[in-house]
């Protein structure tokens, strides 16, 4: 069974970046977002992290904090339960 | 690539203006070490997270209408309100990378619709041209952090083709909200101060407030602009070559040009991680055993003037006979010839000045003695 933030995420993904040919359950949980995998570039994750900073209450310091948080779903999924206001995230 | 070194031009005359003073003012304040950047609420009057930025005194953060760097402007460079710039055989070349948009923003968060008589280029470039005197030959290139040496390059060009007998560039970069905001949203501009060429954990740039301007003439000053270099990896928008050809490419023609000169190099050093060791090492390799300086961590990016400012206060680094060093960084750094302390230049004949953009652009000149 999905977890229910990784699933969130990936909805949030779609959505954000209106991807017409991605569904959610397409995005595989360890692939990379950006650069390979999903094919997402450095444009597309500033408005990922945007989102998420406001959706989840979360601040990402730096370039590099934002490169790791959002080298896969799962990596994203860890970043934001260890940063964020756990009655934020989805159950 | 576009790459000249056949003509040099001379630089007739030169200025800049920083948060620490005119040209002469910001290399002393240099040599002392001193930091312009502060830690400012990124939006301004709307708060946000403290990012450092460096801004001309007095100056906040937000717009005004009309933009109140104009002044300073009309205080400080005198040579760009001569009569005759802007008319036949003596155009003039603005360069910004972000012209008025500040403005436009301004007038997005007030509604006032003064804004935007400053806001967007041709509005910006128009009030430039009234305020300053200028005629009708006014040129205007915006290529984001390489805009500079892009006018540089192409008011060059007239002198050396015999159509301007003297050419004028102006570039400015004034920081707003918007501009900031943007930078903060990458996450390069963060709470950190920059220290450029520094080995640290995370990257950080800041971002500062800078105009300057060069006159440009085919037989009239003791300066000159001895070879330029343009260069775009046509890679990525906002990444370079993981192997740092396009750093090595565009400085290829300037080290042809400057064989048998002892060099001095003022990097782009703006502070962030990647780019930082990709210039580092292509230096190392074009230049081998030069010293290496950066001056934005104390000053910050001064986005499209940069390559000016930077002219400028190379030009007085010479004067003085003393290179700045490397403000706001310390060891270890990325590469052995990175100066983190000032040191005498009286034994060089020739600084390699390079700038980088977003979108894989390079750029580089060699100044020396004409």
């Amino acid at each position: 069974m999905s977890d229910p933030l990784s699933a969130h995420l990936k909805q949030l993904i779609v959505e954000t970046l209106r991807l017409e040919d991605v569904k959610p359950e397409d995005i595989q949980d360890n692939v990379p977002l950006i650069g390979s995998g999903l094919s997402l570039d450095s444009i597309d994750a500033v408005e990922l992290v945007l989102k998420f900073e406001k959706e989840f209450g979360i601040k990402i310091r730096s370039s590099e904090e934002s490169r790791q948080a959002l080298a896969s779903v799962s990596s994203l999924a860890a970043f934001i339960r260890q940063h964020a206001d756990p009655a934020r995230l989805p159950t | 690539m576009y790459s000249s070194n056949h003509d040099s031009v001379r630089l007739a005359a030169w200025g800049c203006v920083t948060p620490l003073g005119d040209a002469a003012g910001t290399v002393a304040a240099l040599l002392r070490g001193e930091r312009a950047l502060q830690a400012v609420p990124v939006l301004g009057r709307e708060g946000g997270d403290p990012v450092p930025l460096a801004l001309l005194g007095g100056r906040a953060l937000d717009e005004t209408a009309p933009p109140s760097w104009m002044a300073t402007i009309k205080s400080r460079f005198r040579p760009v309100q001569e009569d005759g710039w802007g008319r036949p055989r003596r155009p003039v070349f603005v360069t910004s990378s972000n012209f008025g948009v500040g403005c436009l923003y301004a007038y997005r968060r007030s509604g006032d619709l003064t804004f935007l008589r400053y806001g967007a280029l041709p509005n910006c470039v128009e009030w430039l041209r009234r305020e300053l005197g200028w005629g009708e030959s006014v040129t205007v290139y915006s290529h984001a952090c390489v805009s500079a040496h892009l006018g540089l390059l192409q008011a060059s060009r007239m002198i050396q083709a015999g159509l301007a007998d003297e050419a004028l560039v102006f570039s400015f970069d004034f920081l707003s909200p918007f501009v900031a905001g943007g930078f903060h949203a990458l996450k390069i501009l963060n709470a950190d101060f920059p220290a450029p060429y520094q080995v640290r954990a995370t990257g950080s740039i800041g971002l500062g407030d800078g105009a300057a301007f060069a006159v440009l003439a085919r037989d009239r000053g003791d300066f000159a602009v001895l070879a330029q270099s343009l260069h775009n990896e046509m890679h990525h928008f906002t990444a370079n070559r993981a192997d740092g050809s396009g750093f090595t490419t565009c400085l290829a023609p300037v080290a042809t040009a400057a064989a048998g000169r002892r060099l001095w190099l003022k990097g782009h050093g703006t502070g962030t991680l990647e780019a930082g060791r990709l210039e580092c090492e292509a230096f190392a390799r074009v230049f081998p055993g030069a010293p290496l300086v950066g001056w934005k961590g104390s000053l910050g990016h001064t986005l499209g003037s940069c390559g000016l400012v930077e002219l400028a206060l190379a030009v007085e680094a010479m004067r003085a006979g003393r290179t700045p060093g490397t403000v706001g960084s310390a060891a270890p750094v990325f590469a052995d010839s990175v100066a983190l302390e000032s040191f005498a230049n009286g034994a060089y004949d020739g600084v390699v000045c390079a700038s980088n953009a977003f979108g894989g652009s390079h750029a580089a000149f060699l100044l020396g003695h004409a």
